[in-house]
């Protein structure tokens, strides 16, 4: 099988906006989310960087599109970076946690309003 | 020493978010309870994936660089990994819901301000 990452990370957003059909958190539409996602993919930057670039976390070139972010030119770095899926796959996993984050608020009554 | 740099990074993104615990009093870590449901219910969904996606080959870990530590195909780091991020985040979401009004009310005064500057 080819591709099997570029498949993981389509299902895993379409996981993530089914939970919200289910959770009902109201965190895709609330301004918050998304300033906190812009945020967090600032330092998926740096951080993804780091580990793809090293690289700390390797990839089966043949199971995503194989488009990389590319590292700067240090010799620390021997790879090319973030591949492309990576940032929808953070995006999932980062938007899943502050969903069940916000539901998990509601349900102990502390959670806010959208 | 190189080993420990998968656990490095995931140390310093604890401690470069904990100012916001500590300094703007976000209340994350002190909700533990809720906290450990979040994170449990998010983490065991990608931990199952990313043990599917280790067997299979589509990804993997470079030696050189983790403990050595592991429970299954993964590195006690990835695991870890996957409590990190979204505590990250969610740290990062309370910091913004506990501060947009104030940033809010600063960039409309300058706004405010250089408008009537311009008139």
């Amino acid at each position: 099988m080819k591709l099997g990452y570029t498949l993981f990370c389509l299902v895993a957003l379409a996981i993530t906006l089914g939970l919200e059909r289910l959770l009902r958190t109201g965190l895709l539409r609330d301004r918050r989310f998304w300033i906190t996602i812009a945020i967090v993919g600032f330092f998926q930057l740096l951080v993804d960087g780091w580990l793809t670039c090293r690289p700390i976390v390797t990839y089966a070139e043949e199971q995503f599109s194989g488009v990389r972010l590319g590292c700067p030119a240090s010799a620390l770095f021997s790879a090319g970076g973030m591949p492309l899926e990576d940032a929808v796959f953070g995006f999932a996993m980062v938007t899943q946690g502050l969903m069940w984050w916000v539901w998990w608020g509601r349900r102990v009554g502390v959670g806010r309003q959208a | 020493m190189a080993r420990y740099e998968y656990m490095a990074l995931l140390a310093a993104c604890v401690v470069v978010t904990a100012p916001l615990e500590v300094g703007l009093r976000v209340g994350v870590y002190r909700q533990w309870r809720r906290l450990f449901a979040a994170l449990s219910c998010t983490g065991s969904v990608f931990v199952g994936w990313d043990l599917v996606g280790a067997r299979l080959g589509h990804w993997g870990y470079n030696p050189a660089f983790v403990t050595g530590l592991r429970l299954f195909d993964l590195p006690l780091e990835e695991y870890l990994f996957f409590a990190v991020v979204p505590l990250c985040a969610i740290l990062t979401y309370e910091a913004v819901c506990k501060t947009l009004p104030d940033v809010s009310r600063w960039v409309s005064a300058r706004l405010g301000r250089g408008r009537r500057a311009g008139r």
